[in-house]
């Protein structure tokens, strides 16, 4: 465990980096959702008429704000830290132990973020002026269980999917990583396509499982890409 | 095989060991052992292989065959082999969103016997900016990071790749002040990788020379001092005092004549060069090295050069 404690706290070495930005991101994804819903407002009236507060409830900015910023994190985390790590001496299943350990922290932090922030709009009557950000249609509107498992999931999803490719990256180089970009992408369109060609059987399981259908495949996917960048993590170089 | 007590003395073994990329061979057939606790100086110019070869043995790459040993056990991979290692390459990437102070409030983590009063010293004398990200770092502060990094960690296994680049003259000063004091005082094994000779042979206690990506030489400096000597004088008496044998160099200029000859001189014949008013002295490691034809060493005074694994 010291082994995968070093790790870790190379990882949380600059917490900005690793924990909070990815909560700043979702405050001024808050403060721009807010400040949109003041200037439609303005010209509007308030309160706002009931087809913008409809709309609202459709504000995917929660769901779109994070992930750039964390594939970013994950890439660093498995690329940088990675040539950090080597140099003093981790083994290379230590970082991506201590690493995942990480994500988790990260993910956590980021879902107890959202499930904070939605109660405060909730709180607020949506901050005063009817503006949503996390009391969303996506987040189950006031749904604290899959606000919380939603944001978490996107969180370590993004994480693994830049850790993945900043893996391979150091594994095989940039050709191989553009190739893996590519059969992922196609490995995605596919998987879009089948959804297409099978669509009244998603449908049924739509129906069943509503939302959390794509919560169970971003689990899966983010599984995906933990077994892809542990495996190829066996024979990054520096 | 773990690491125990009756195995922690035996150093690091190499035994053919090759590195290649595609048909480029940087390593081959490389086999040598390496003691613990001496200081060694991986010599060879710029591209030879030494970072390679370092990163063989520190794992940070993987040999393409032959075998290495580190007290016995295979580094690859291996926990308790790699956690007494230290080995912060002369291009050492660092995380962007590093600073100096993130990297010294980590790097104690890693090593149980860290010394922080040695990082706090030498990142005064070096005058390390704490707050600066390590990407805005010029290239003589990532090479005094590195030193602190290495020095501090004590880790049994130092690995100090072209340690000068880019350092002025009184913070090289500095590093072999640094380097004598923590190795008297906590003896370790240190491979210190140069492609200059003359800089680094006052710290060494054994040299390894590395040409075409084969180590050409091992050999004790003591035993590099007094396996040669250099002769100076009018050509005619050096040419009579040195007689029939082999001379390994021979420069003249104007009348004077100045040859390297392989061997050691008796009593009597140090008394036959002062008759004939003949310099005679110790080969500089240099010297010696050119002597016996590996050419490939850089003379000129430390530059931001790098070498680069290809």
């Amino acid at each position: 465990m010291t082994r995968v404690n070093r790790t870790l706290r190379l990882y949380l070495a600059n917490k900005s980096w690793s924990l909070y930005s990815p909560l700043y991101i979702l405050g001024i994804m808050t403060m721009f959702s807010v400040i949109i819903t003041g200037i439609i407002g303005i010209n509007t009236g308030f309160p706002l008429p009931a087809d913008v507060r409809e709309n609202m409830r459709y504000n995917g900015g929660a769901l779109y704000a994070p992930p750039g910023f964390l594939v970013s994190v994950g890439v660093l985390a498995m690329n940088r830290n990675f040539a950090m790590a080597l140099a003093l001496g981790s083994t290379r299943k230590d970082l991506w132990r201590g690493t995942s350990l990480g994500f988790l922290l990260t993910s956590s932090l980021v879902g107890v973020g959202a499930v904070l922030a939605l109660g405060l709009e909730r709180l607020t009557n949506h901050w005063f002026i009817g503006a949503r950000a996390f009391d969303v249609q996506f987040l189950g509107e006031g749904d604290v269980l899959r606000t919380f498992i939603t944001m978490f999931l996107l969180s370590i999803l993004s994480l693994y999917v830049g850790a993945f490719f900043g893996t391979v990256f150091r594994a095989y180089g940039t050709v191989w990583t553009a190739i893996a970009a590519i059969l992922v992408t196609v490995g995605l369109l596919a998987l879009v396509a089948l959804a297409v060609w099978q669509s009244t059987r998603v449908s049924q399981v739509w129906d069943s499982l509503g939302a959390w259908l794509l919560l169970n495949l971003a689990a899966a996917l983010a599984l995906l890409a933990a077994s892809g960048s542990y495996a190829v993590n066996r024979r990054a170089l520096v | 095989m773990t690491v125990t007590e009756s195995t922690a003395s035996r150093g690091i073994e190499l035994l053919g060991v090759t590195k290649s990329f595609g048909s480029n061979h940087v390593l081959t057939d490389v086999t040598a052992h390496l003691p613990a606790d001496r200081i060694y100086g991986l010599l060879g110019a710029n591209g030879v292989g030494k970072t390679t070869l370092m990163s063989l043995i520190t794992n940070h790459a993987f040999r393409s065959s032959g075998s290495i040993l580190v007290d016995g056990d295979d580094p690859d991979e291996n926990a308790a082999v790699r956690e007494r290692m230290c080995f912060v390459r002369e291009d050492q990437k660092y995380n962007d969103a590093f600073s100096v102070k993130d990297i010294l409030r980590v790097a104690p983590a890693f090593y149980p016997s860290w010394a922080s009063e040695t990082a706090d010293r030498l990142t005064e004398r070096f005058r390390l900016p704490l707050t600066t990200k390590s990407k805005r770092l010029s290239r003589g502060q990532r090479s005094a990071l590195a030193i602190v990094v290495t020095l501090a960690s004590r880790a049994a296994y130092t690995f100090l790749d072209e340690p000068y680049l880019g350092l002025d003259a009184s913070a090289r000063t500095i590093f072999y002040e640094e380097l004598v004091a923590e190795y008297a005082a906590h003896p370790r094994t240190v491979l210190l990788s140069t492609h200059l000779i003359d800089e680094a042979a006052p710290l060494l206690e054994e040299v390894l020379i590395l040409d075409q990506g084969r180590i050409v030489l091992q050999t004790d400096i003591d035993e590099a001092s007094r396996g040669s000597f250099v002769v100076r004088g009018r050509e005619s008496d050096v040419l009579d005092f040195v007689g029939g044998r082999a001379l390994l160099t021979q420069r003249r200029l104007g009348g004077l004549l100045s040859v390297t000859v392989r061997g050691e001189l008796n009593n009597e014949e140090h008394r036959r060069a002062d008759e004939l008013r003949l310099s005679v002295e110790p080969t500089s490691l240099q010297e010696f090295v050119a002597a016996l034809g590996i050419h490939a060493l850089d003379q000129s005074a430390p530059q931001n050069q790098t070498e680069k694994a290809p």
